[in-house]
């Protein structure tokens, strides 16, 4: 992170002009200085043409003048291009800039910060609202310093040619000044108006939707018309005076200055019959005069970005205007080493509005020991160990981790000594891999690649085994599609072991297991599956290719499936829209659907269109995707819509019409299920067990992992597995693990990182009881004297062998010692725990 | 059953089947329909062979029964020894308190011969409610209506069976 002495939320707007940017910004001067030049000789030219060339009808001198003249305007019009490309790159980079500062800066602020700020606001700040001031930082020199100069350089030129004309002329200019910010305030002014007008207008729109029940019960639409029609009167009103004010800029700065060449008419006209001005300085005074609007116009619409580019800057900083509560890093040193003892004394937590959520407590704890915090929900535990951790910064009192001040330490120092996990864990897109090191790569260099430090595979698996995520990562990785002439040992084995394993564990899990079958419905495979019934070798027979393919459009319509699976596409189609229209795209969602939730859009116009037109009288693009959809179908898993019987045989009719014609045609399209033949559009387990896993309950789940684990041990695959699972993808803020997963996922790294103080706040909340008793367990056996631990507990039959327990009560400690102390003495603890 | 996804000659799929039971069942028999299509479209269905357990005591699966056929036993294990509390039998719904909350089974159920349930799950239904918060109220209110009845029926017919229970009486006081 950039170093910055001012907060990036304090800097001006005009800081990012220059910062950064400094050459480019000299090398656009210099620029605009030849080109201000290049816009000034035309208009010589032009004179010298009507006075020389022409008087003296001088063919030579004609050219070589009209020579300079296209010169210099393909330099100028060079010269302007570069200038736009140097802007957008200025402009581009300050956006930039500001969006990295900005975002780095929000990640600093405080947990407490962000409880009162919706996501969606940072979002927009970070994204929308910062193009504008990024413009005009892009402008911020070169329009005004190119405008300015080129009206100098015509106003000069202007004098030179006819000082009296040129000072009358001009002197229109400073009235436009004064009127136009002027006008520009009425403009602000009744923007205001007009914004708060129209958010008034959008809550009594989504009021009277809202409740569009009662006003049609009530036959209320007079009431609620009359007050719409009030506001939009209201809007009316306000938008009209706003776009008075902006024509109002527009039309007198226009208006004055057209006035510009009217003077010059009547004077300058005046000057050359009287012969006191040639006419050859006329048609440049003209000209030049003329030639002043665009950079004038251009000014002021520099004027315009100026003001919406700041009012925004400012709004955005503003509403971002907080400080960390600690400073990230050390300056000048390492982070610390710090001794994993524990002290807090007389330690206060006071919120905002002056509620105490913690008062007066102590406590101490040597490296090594560990205290479990017990008590009601809202007695402080949670907020207690947030204070410890740094995560809050109490308002009173202190926390002595070795013998330094938490609230002095930076957060680096906290997180290369301590590791936290907390209650409603949070899992991040990426792999498995990417979050078990997400807390050790913070650690080791935090830039979130490689260095050293980071844990091996035995590490890894290690952890894996202990905190009880491993069955899940094996499971991913069984669920693993291999790509073809990658993990040649593995594929063999799998093929070697296949039949010994139906063998063995065949009858066990067959009523957890669909096998390939030819002769009968593969209810847990898609009817692309059932068709085909083998791997595509080319590509036009895969799946998404299917129906594209019209050799297979062909042998739909042999085998009269084209219509019914259509009908079964449009029923999907239909039934999808209707229940998962409105849902957000969350793995959980659509983990059943034939509809990814990309396509969710697209196939809400298609079920549009269906309401409207018959099957046959669709678009050939409609049928495809509808094709396409019934090719997913599998009816195991989409249970929107059941398969009819007629078209469960259709289709195993089909199977055999395919094979045989494709077969004959061109055999070596399709690889066929074949027991001693890997399949490579198929998982891993499913080729181990030459079919596919129908939805099994949790006891089928442990029946297959153990048989599976078995046989993996006994050819030496498990590790190989388990390194193709933790590359499984996680989903968005891990939506595709369960919330056990999400926390034993969360408890790993932070496991990975071996901290010397560990917090666990609730860590296994979500977790079963075999996974609690085994990360208890081990916390007893590994991590005992050696890493002090505090653990917010929410289940009293775990903390019997801590070294302390704290019962809290409305933010204070009523009662600490071991817990046969606390049971003995009959106090709190031995209340809570007989009500539990 | 249904799990296989076959159908015979009407087919009626098994989200309307869920349907059809979820708007039985007290829980959700008050949400508007659209809502409760995407419950019924987020419930799964398990069979439990014979001596099964569909869940066990201590437990916090996380997960509501609704019994589609069969029979299961509700169990509970005081002091090592087993006690038989009673049957539970098709169309019985149990375990809508685990989805408000976790919630460590006081009892353990043992399918008792092969049993179908519908299952939903306590993750899948808070994603769900986070879509349709204002649906949460009424839910709400058909839990603690049940309670409250659930007493009412036990005061009116049980109460003079309780003897020494007497004093722990008063769930819907809660």
């Amino acid at each position: 992170m950039k170093k910055a002495d001012t907060p990036v939320v304090k800097r001006s707007l005009f800081s990012w002009v220059f910062a950064g940017n400094l050459k480019l910004q000299l090398l656009l001067l210099v620029i605009i200085g030849a080109m201000v030049f290049a816009r000034v000789v035309p208009l010589e030219m032009q004179k010298r043409i009507v006075n020389e060339a022409i008087n003296l009808r001088s063919i030579d001198l004609l050219l070589r003048y009209c020579g300079i003249y296209l010169a210099t305007v393909v330099f100028f019009s060079a010269l302007k291009y570069l200038i736009n490309i140097i802007q957008t790159i200025i402009s581009q980079r300050a956006t930039a800039n500001m969006r990295k500062e900005l975002y780095h800066h929000i990640l600093t602020l405080p947990l407490g910060f962000f409880r009162n700020t919706q996501p969606g606001s940072v979002v927009n700040s970070l994204v929308g609202e910062l193009t504008m001031p990024g413009n005009f930082v892009g402008m911020a020199v070169s329009a005004p310093v190119t405008n300015v100069l080129t009206l100098l350089a015509f106003a000069v030129y202007l004098f030179w040619l006819n000082p009296l004309l040129a000072a009358v002329s001009l002197s229109i200019y400073p009235i436009v000044v004064f009127l136009v910010p002027v006008l520009q305030k009425g403009v602000n002014r009744a923007n205001k108006k007009r914004v708060d007008a129209a958010r008034k207008l959008s809550s009594r729109i989504a009021e009277s939707i809202t409740g569009i029940h009662e006003v049609h019960g009530n036959g209320a639409y007079r009431i609620e018309n009359n007050k719409y029609d009030r506001l939009v009167n209201r809007l009316e009103k306000i938008r009209v005076v706003w776009s008075l004010y902006r024509f109002a800029v527009k039309t007198s700065n226009s208006f004055f200055v057209s006035l510009g060449p009217f003077i010059v008419f009547i004077l300058g006209g005046y000057l050359t019959i009287k012969g006191q001005l040639e006419l050859g300085a006329l048609v440049a005074f003209l000209s030049a005069q003329e030639k002043l609007y665009d950079p004038w116009k251009e000014l002021i619409e520099f004027y315009q970005v100026y003001q919406d580019g700041a009012v925004t800057y400012r709004r955005t900083m503003e509403f971002f205007d907080a400080e960390p509560d600690h400073v990230i890093e050390p300056r000048d040193r390492g982070p610390y080493e710090l001794e994993a003892s524990v002290d807090v004394k007389d330690l206060s937590f006071v919120t905002d509005s002056g509620i105490h959520l913690l008062d007066g407590i102590n406590l101490s704890l040597k490296p090594g020991e560990h205290l479990a915090l017990v008590g009601f929900s809202g007695s402080g535990k949670s907020t207690l160990a947030l204070c410890i951790g740094q995560l809050y910064k109490y308002t009173g009192g202190h926390v002595l981790i070795g013998d330094k001040e938490v609230g002095n330490l930076t957060k680096k120092d906290m997180i290369h000594n301590m590791g936290f996990v907390a209650q409603s864990p949070f899992i991040f897109e990426g792999s498995i891999e990417d979050n078990l090191l997400y807390a050790c790569r913070a650690r080791a260099d935090g830039n979130g690649h490689g260095g050293d430090g980071l844990p091996s595979l035995d590490d890894i698996i290690a952890v894996l085994h202990q905190t009880g995520i491993f069955v899940d990562v094996l499971r991913f990785g069984l669920n693993t599609i291999l790509v073809h002439d990658k993990h040649k040992d593995l594929v063999n084995t799998i093929i070697r072991v296949r039949e010994n394993f139906q063998q063995d564990f065949g009858e066990d899990l067959s009523d957890y297991v669909e096998f390939f079958d030819e002769n009968q419905y593969l209810f847990h495979s898609s009817v692309a599956e059932n068709l085909i019934f083998g791997t595509p070798n080319e590509n036009n027979f895969t799946e998404a290719q299917l129906c594209n393919n019209p050799y297979f459009a062909d042998f739909l319509k042999q085998a009269d499936l084209t219509r019914p699976l259509l009908s079964l596409g449009a029923e999907l189609a239909r039934q999808t829209v209707d229940i998962l229209g409105n849902l957000p795209p969350d793995a959980v969602f659509f983990e059943q659907s034939p509809i990814g939730p990309e396509e969710l859009d697209a196939f809400k116009v298609v079920v549009e269109r269906l309401k409207r037109q018959k099957l046959h009288e669709l678009s050939a693009e409609i049928r495809e995707k509808l094709l396409q959809l019934a090719m997913r179908f599998v009816p195991g898993v989409h249970k929107m819509v059941a398969l009819p019987a007629i078209l469960e045989n259709l289709i195993l009719e089909g199977r055999a019409l395919f094979r045989e014609k494709i077969t004959n045609d061109n055999p070596e399209a399709i690889t066929f299920y074949d027991v001693s033949k890997y399949i490579y559009s198929q998982t891993i387990l499913n080729n181990i067990f030459f079919g596919k896993t129908k939805i099994a309950n949790p006891q089928a789940q442990e029946k297959i992992n153990q048989s599976i684990i078995q046989l993996l041990i006994e050819e030496d695959l498990l590790e190989t597995i388990i390194e193709i699972g933790m590359h499984y993808q996680v989903g968005t803020k891990g939506d595709k693990l369960s919330g056990g997963q999400q926390q034993k996922l969360a408890i790993a790294r932070i496991f990975l990182k071996h901290p010397r103080i560990l917090i666990m706040d609730e860590a296994t909340s979500a977790l079963d009881n075999t996974s609690q008793a085994r990360i208890q367990n081990l916390l007893e056996t590994r991590w005992k004297k050696k890493s002090t631990v505090i653990s917010v507990v929410h289940r009293l039959d775990t903390i019997k062998n801590y070294d302390r327990v704290a019962v809290m009560k409305a933010g204070k400690i009523i009662e600490i010692g071991t817990y046969n102390e606390l049971m003995a003495r009959k106090g709190m603890l031995y209340e809570l725990v007989g009500k539990k | 059953m249904n799990s296989s996804g076959r159908n015979e000659a009407n087919p009626s799929s098994e989200l309307e089947e869920n349907l059809e039971v979820l708007r039985q069942t007290y829980f959700f028999s008050g949400l508007p329909l659209e809502t409760l299509k995407v419950f019924a479209y987020l419930c799964t269905r398990e069979k439990f062979k014979k001596d099964e357990y569909i869940f066990k005591q201590h437990e916090d699966d996380g997960r509501a029964f609704y019994i589609i056929s069969g029979k299961a036993r509700l169990e509970r294990e005081d002091n090592q020894s087993a006690k038989e509390i009673r049957d539970c039998l098709t169309g019985e719904f149990i375990g809508g308190l685990t989805l408000l909350g976790e919630v460590r089974r006081l009892f353990s159920l043992r399918a008792v011969e092969e049993t179908v349930c519908l299952i939903l799950e306590r993750e899948r239904f808070t994603k769900a409610i986070e879509q349709f918060p204002n649906i949460m109220p009424r839910i709400f209110k058909a839990v603690a209506k049940n309670i409250d009845s659930w007493e009412e029926r036990f005061l009116a017919d049980r109460a003079d069976l309780c003897g020494e229970c007497m004093v722990n009486l008063g769930v819907s006081l809660i």
